[in-house]
């Protein structure tokens, strides 16, 4: 976005000061990115119309969680409204839960606090997604972008469920291991 | 087979599982099973905060779609309710050219709190009176707080901008004519409520101030100011 942070943390802070014209100043400041994001998980406009309206609702309610300095103010609204998408979406899927969750690989990633300490982040996730397979990757981003499911993805790469699980597993791990180095 | 029975035992998988829960991999069950795990283990917390952070980098991914222009009188009638008659207050306080040149302003923090109990028509008019606000800030320091005294015995204190190293806190105190009386340790991380004192509300009001010092985890040892002072304004009427 164009809009200098600063000035968006600013609109959150107040808007849990219950600031009504800083909410409002907010919505038009930033209310066509998150609604690239939900129309982009939803993928049904009548949908996003409906979920927009329900994730500013919560911007306000929440906005006194925001931890400036914290979070980028912009990602955390991206964050607000790509959870509600995936919450609406997750409501409706059938439930697949309690898939093996245990992976048996060596522990020896870094502390990821240090990793963050400076958040010098932009960037690093691209370059570090390259490292991976390209459907790997495809898939890492196929989740993060579009919300898809285990079982979406398996089917895009027509690749049985418990071993799209596994993979990307594999793949997160290896991509948090280039992350923090 | 789940987390549950591996706890510390499988630190990777741990890791994996964060990740794919803030990805939103994860089925209804086992989703809410990882935020209860998550909200009680710090080392999960930050694993959170690094996979948000860290994917937050293809945000740049979502196109900018305008929104539909009636959708956000919908939002405000959502949350505000049907438009009423003006407020006292509202006309004011809501106005939009009032907040930019308040931004603008020399102290681009001209800043003042509308607190929940403003709105609240039950309120007397005795109460209203005696509601300050103040905001916090010092040159040189990016710490900046805002503070709203409700006139009933309650500070709201809100976090602008700020951050402490892990082994220091903010300690808010009132300072009234010479005395300098703590009011605790102040989380920089989320709006709060502080209950002001009787000791301090006998000398509170217009011309108090409150600053935030840098002082060792836990607040001042000694109950006196120690550490620099990073925020400080005076307490103005409303």
């Amino acid at each position: 976005m164009q809009t200098p942070s600063p000035e968006i943390a600013e609109l959150i802070s107040r808007c849990a000061l219950r600031d009504r014209a800083a909410f409002r100043s907010l919505y038009e400041r930033t209310s066509a990115k998150l609604f690239g994001v939900v129309l982009r998980i939803l993928k049904d406009r009548s949908e996003a119309e409906e979920a927009i309206q329900e994730v500013y609702v919560k911007i306000w309610q929440r906005a006194d969680r925001y931890v400036p300095g914290h979070t980028s103010p912009i990602s955390w609204l991206v964050a607000v409204a790509r959870n509600h998408s995936l919450d609406i979406l997750r409501a409706r899927r059938p439930v697949a839960d309690d898939i093996d969750t245990a992976l048996d690989i060596a522990d020896d990633a870094p502390n990821p606090e240090q990793a963050t300490a400076d958040r010098q982040v932009r960037g690093q996730i691209d370059s570090c997604l390259q490292t991976l397979e390209p459907d790997r990757a495809e898939a890492v981003r196929g989740a993060y972008l579009d919300g898809f499911s285990y079982e979406e993805l398996a089917q895009r790469h027509s690749i049985p469920l418990n071993t799209m699980r596994t993979w990307l597993r594999r793949s997160l791990l290896r991509l948090r291991e280039c992350l923090s180095a | 087979m789940s987390m549950g029975d591996q706890s510390g035992g499988d630190a990777s998988g741990r890791r994996a599982l964060v990740a794919e829960y803030v990805l939103g991999l994860l089925g209804p069950n086992e989703h809410r099973r990882v935020a209860a795990m998550i909200a009680d283990d710090r080392a999960l917390q930050a694993e959170e905060r690094f996979w948000t952070d860290h994917f937050a980098a293809l945000d740049a991914e979502f196109a900018e779609t305008p929104v539909p222009p009636q959708l956000l009188a919908r939002i405000e009638g959502r949350l505000f309710g049907q438009p009423e008659p003006a407020r006292r207050w509202t006309g004011f306080w809501d106005s939009l050219a009032f907040w930019r040149a308040a931004a603008a302003g020399a102290a681009a923090i001209a800043v003042i709190a509308i607190g929940t109990n403003l709105l609240r028509p039950e309120l007397s008019a005795e109460a209203l009176t005696t509601q300050l606000v103040a905001a916090l800030e010092a040159e040189g320091s990016d710490v900046r707080f805002l503070a709203f005294y409700d006139g009933a015995g309650t500070l709201r204190l809100t976090a602008l901008s700020g951050a402490t190293a892990a082994d220091q806190d903010l300690e808010l105190w009132a300072i009234e004519d010479d005395s300098v009386i703590s009011m605790g340790v102040v989380p920089i991380g989320e709006a709060i409520e502080v209950k002001v004192s009787p000791e301090i509300l006998e000398h509170w009001g217009e011309g108090s101030s409150l600053a935030l010092t840098l002082e060792p985890k836990g607040g001042s040892p000694t109950g006196v100011a120690t550490g620099p002072i990073v925020a400080q304004g005076q307490v103005t009427r409303i």
